[in-house]
């Protein structure tokens, strides 16, 4: 059961995001979305591990709203209908707010 | 036609008593859940935690007091409930809980418990 985590809190004021890290499994994916785009370099990214293939996914107004540079290395940037998209292509969706 | 696996729900409380209306807006969805026969699970995390422990009022505060409303949990047939136990440690909390039949589990066991569930409500 692959779980899509929407994030839109910033890890620097509270720890939505780290209690997603928390109960993240195997081939989930994240999606930064609103405020959850400050998380895009916080420390807690550094903690995924990368052996359990988590897509890191941010929209990308968002990001470029709050001016925060993405490393299209580490996360693909999609747009809303994409998230909507995801919400089918996964199993169940909770939302870190 | 065999019986469908009835879908599993889990309620996440993350937030802490009396301050906000989360926790009493779980509660009340949780015994909604219960009263149609739902097979639905506690789960408590983060400040969530706080809303178990033994001895508060909230009567103290002028605050309707909703946390009495837990020990009605079996009578809802509501008796899976999970604690996060870092999260209690990092908040200094023992399992003394205001009611029974609290499992505490440890990170991994709390993440796998959640992915069994359906469907899952986070307040």
């Amino acid at each position: 059961m692959t779980t899509l985590h929407i994030v839109r809190q910033s890890a620097f004021t509270s720890d939505d995001f780290a209690q997603c890290l928390q109960v993240l499994r195997n081939n989930d994916v994240i999606v930064f979305i609103d405020d959850g785009c400050y998380n895009l370099h916080h420390s807690l990214i550094n903690t995924i591990d990368s052996a359990a293939e988590i897509q890191l996914k941010v929209i990308e107004k968002h990001a470029k709203a709050r001016a925060v540079t993405i490393d299209e290395t580490q996360y693909s940037v999609i747009n809303m209908s994409n998230l909507v998209e995801l919400t089918l292509t996964t199993n169940r969706v909770i939302t870190w707010q | 036609m065999t019986q469908p696996l009835p879908k599993l729900t889990a309620i996440l409380n993350s937030k802490a008593p009396y301050s906000s209306t989360a926790g009493k807006d779980a509660l009340d969805i949780a015994l909604i859940f219960g009263s149609f026969e739902q097979p639905t699970s506690l789960f408590f995390q983060g400040d969530g935690v706080w809303q178990l422990s033994q001895g508060q009022d909230g009567t103290i505060i002028s605050v309707k007091d909703y946390l009495k409303t837990f020990a009605a949990f079996e009578f809802y047939d509501l008796e899976n409930i999970y604690v996060c136990q870092q999260s209690l440690i990092q908040r200094g909390l023992t399992a003394d809980f205001h009611i029974e039949q609290v499992q505490v589990l440890a990170q991994k066991e709390f993440a796998e418990k959640l992915a069994i569930h359906h469907t899952v409500l986070r307040f």
